[in-house]
């Protein structure tokens, strides 16, 4: 028996060593297909390498943005830089509570913003947060915050995706990379402050079934956490159900159910049910806007925003 | 529980340390402990079908134990029913009670009668026709006077309820695994070690294989979706690989896992798939349950004596309720039927006999004829699957008649799932090379160097492991035959 146990601890320690390296074989060696379990993409889809390099060099803000991709690419930040805000948009692909936490644990102290608009939507609230946590831990610092995450998120991906991380890290093979502002094959130009704008294309009208959202509690957990904090901070916050297309909203069995708790919640705003936007003139895909779309939107935020009590004064108001 | 799950990860290691460290040497203690892992393993996924498993055993106890006091035929009959009416009762009425009332309805409807009635709609207790076949061959052996009962209850609960093999397999049989339960056993660091790399090599086959494979057939056998039939083909395939490492996973952690505690259980799979014939699948196929038929069924019902038509009707038995024991659906029993219709031929040539070891043995290459052959019988199990996966009878002739068409030869595709595609179709090949490799051991990977010096072996394990983290689907998904 102690020599049993005794080999399964040398087995042990030879996998502990022997698995990191293969996996920095695997992820140098091959295309991403052949790799499905680790997911290290710098920039990815939204620009998210550029976002956390500027983010680190942003001062105090008025307004924070928060969300998943309906946020950076919904809330241009040139329009509430107009009205005289300090503003930045703090969204990510396919983020949901649990990696906004790991933001704003990082970034809110610094940023200190009087105001938060928080994107909501039901579909956050399903997510197993997997997609988003591999994009904050290949694009931004390894800390205790993304430590903790991986506990929250006890997901293999995640966890290969961690450790890949943590090796280029040891000898800075993250430093090197350089992320174009403008993508052409995704047509996304980034703009400072963390918005990135589509150029116009145009929205097929895919069709899509029927179905209800569901929900994952460790995530409702993690954005009641969230709401409590900025409230114990004194941070104001607006939710904000950006629009998707009215396909797919409607598509959506059970959005009263969510419209329910995010009003019992704070200030909600559900901007599907307020703008007559058209899906074929506004959109480039089912769930975001055009750059059309997103001024339209982002004027009637504005605009709801200046009639509450809670909205914060710009400078140029002051 | 499932054996692919974090909670298995903690309780196998937990009940482990108990069983040698704190139990060694203590019997009593090893069989009260494994009997009652046993109930928590199996009451996680719902503790009240437990009672089922409880009143199973204690009924076959009592028979067994009565039936070695008496000799009287007309009275051992009387208690070997009890115990087929309680066993084959529960199954019955909790697998196939809503099955038989809807066909009965469906009859008196064609007759132009209308009958109303609703199923019942009950849950299948997990296992219940493992469980039920395993504790019945109890009695059904010592009715024969091939075994003496046991009066020991704990032993003989412990193996009604063995928690590696309860909800799959393999079925074992009292003679050969209640002894077991009564004999001390010791620490044994090469059986340990080998029941170690099977659980590994059963974990690659579900969690690699399997989950992956299951991705496409479940895509390609959604009845609401429209695929050529080149995609259809892929379906299949692929479903034929996600049963046998499902299964086949499951039976080899079953069986790793009993060898931890110190225990044998028979092999369940030999390489099936690269069978010469249908005969030869038979051997190599769930073969726990094939030997129970033949065994308590075939056999019992004259097996091949009384002539050749005599010998096809018992066939045609074992494989129709082979069919029927996996499911309350006619595509079972279909499936059973074709595997049947297969056989026939080599029945009636009497070549059913022909292949009784493993292909090529001591070569590297099968010949080209072998090659045909396997190739030959796995087209053939691949179509039969078609009945086994499908939802109903009218979906698998859509299937097979979609299948079929012109587009069988046009190239598949599936946008935005190309790369998976491509690496779960390599991932199928690698793991033919290494069975291919490994077929004449127990299990693929038993024998890999051997000969080597250890570190050699233990950077192979090592590889699988990583194999396993890169390419494992990450959902603690079922294995297919719980629900049977």
């Amino acid at each position: 028996m102690k020599k049993f146990l005794l080999h399964i601890l040398q087995f042990g320690l030879l996998l502990t060593i022997a698995y990191p390296l293969l996996l920095l074989l695997w992820g140098a060696v091959f295309p991403q297909f052949l790799k499905p379990n680790l997911l290290f993409v710098q920039g990815g889809t939204g620009h998210m390498h550029t976002r956390m390099e500027e983010v680190k060099h942003t001062g105090e803000v008025d307004i924070l943005f928060l969300g998943s991709s309906h946020a950076y690419r919904g809330f241009d930040t040139r329009l509430f830089e107009a009205e005289g805000y300090r503003v930045f948009n703090l969204g990510s692909s396919s983020q949901s509570p649990l990696q906004t936490q790991v933001l704003l644990n990082r970034y809110l102290n610094q940023l200190h913003p009087k105001h938060v608009i928080y994107e909501v939507y039901p579909g956050a609230m399903e997510l197993d947060g997997v997609e988003s946590a591999v994009d904050v831990i290949s694009n931004d610092t390894l800390d205790t915050y993304a430590w903790n995450m991986l506990w929250d998120i006890p997901h293999i991906k995640v966890a290969n995706t961690f450790l890949y991380v943590w090796l280029l890290d040891l000898w800075g093979g993250r430093k090197t990379y350089q992320e174009a502002p403008y993508k052409p094959e995704e047509k996304d130009t980034y703009i400072s402050g963390g918005y990135v704008q589509k150029k116009a294309i145009p929205y097929p009208y895919p069709y899509l079934p029927k179905r209800n959202w569901g929900v994952h509690t460790d995530q409702l957990r993690a954005f009641e956490a969230i709401l409590s904090d900025l409230e114990a901070r004194g941070i104001s916050v607006t939710l904000v159900y950006a629009p998707i297309t009215s396909t797919a909203y409607q598509s959506y069995l059970n959005q009263e159910v969510y419209d329910k708790i995010f009003h019992q919640l704070g200030d909600f705003q559900n901007f599907n049910e307020k703008l007559p936007l058209v899906d074929s003139l506004h959109f480039y895909d089912a769930h975001h806007l055009n750059q059309e779309g997103v001024e339209i939107f982002n004027r009637a935020l504005l605009d709801s925003l200046k009639k509450s009590a809670l909205y914060p004064r710009s400078c140029l108001e002051q | 529980m499932l054996f692919n799950s974090l909670d298995f990860a903690l309780f196998l290691p937990a009940v482990f340390g108990l069983y040698w460290f704190i139990l060694n040497r203590n019997l009593k203690g090893q069989n009260i402990l494994l009997l009652v892992a046993s109930y928590i393993f199996y009451g996680w996924w719902d503790y009240r079908f437990l009672s089922l498993i409880f009143i199973s055993t204690v009924i076959d106890y009592l028979v067994g134990l009565q039936l070695a006091r008496t000799t009287q035929a007309h009275l051992r009959k009387y208690l070997l029913g009890i115990s087929l009416l309680a066993n084959l009762g529960m199954l019955g009425f909790f697998k196939y009670f809503d099955f038989f009332l809807l066909n009965f309805v469906e009859a008196f409807t064609l007759l132009g009668m209308q009958i109303e009635a609703a199923p019942l709609r009950f849950i299948l207790p997990v296992g219940i026709s493992f469980y039920t076949f395993q504790t019945l061959s109890y009695t059904l052996d010592i009715y024969k006077g091939k075994l003496q009962p046991t009066r020991d209850f704990i032993a003989f609960a412990g193996y009604v309820s063995f928690f590696p093999q309860l909800v799959a397999g393999p079925i074992e049989r009292a003679a050969q695994l209640l002894p077991q339960f009564e004999r001390a056993r010791v620490f044994d660091h090469a059986k340990a070690t080998d029941g170690l790399k099977q659980i590994l090599w059963g974990l690659f086959k579900k969690v690699v294989i399997a989950d992956n494979c299951a991705i496409f057939a479940d895509l390609f056998f959604d009845p609401q979706t429209p695929y050529e039939g080149s995609a259809l083909l892929l379906g299949a395939f692929f479903f034929t690989f996600q049963i046998y490492g499902d299964f086949s996973g499951y039976s080899d952690m079953a069986i790793g896992t009993a060898r931890l505690f110190g225990f044998d259980l028979m092999q369940n799979f030999a390489f099936p798939y690269f069978s010469r014939d249908v005969a030869e699948f038979w051997r190599r196929w769930h073969i726990s349950l094939s030997t129970w038929f033949r065994d308590y069924l075939y056999i019992p019902l004259g097996g091949s004596r009384g002539g050749r038509m005599k010998q096809i009707r018992n066939t045609f038995a074992i494989f129709l309720v082979s069919g029927f024991w996996h499911g309350a659906n006619w595509t079972f029993i279909i499936w059973g039927g074709l595997h049947a219709l297969y056989f026939l031929p080599l029945l009636l040539l009497q070549r059913n006999r022909k292949y009784l070891h493993i292909v090529a043995k001591g070569r590297i290459f099968p010949s080209f004829v072998e090659l045909g052959q396997i190739l030959l019988t796995f087209l053939l199990v691949m179509l039969a699957w078609i009945f086994f996966r499908a939802e109903s009878l009218p979906h698998a002739l859509m299937y097979i008649q979609h299948m079929f068409s012109h587009e069988l030869l046009s190239f598949p595709v599936i946008p935005g799932q190309m790369g998976a595609l491509a690496m779960t179709l390599l991932l199928i090949v690698w793991f033919i090379l290494i069975e291919w490799r490994g077929r004449g051991s127990l299990y693929a990977i038993q024998h890999w160097g051997k000969n080597r010096p250890q570190l050699y072996r233990w950077s192979v394990y090592i590889f699988l492991i990583f194999m396993i983290g890169m390419y494992m689907k990450t959902s603690e998904t079922p294995f297919i035959y719980f629900q049977f």
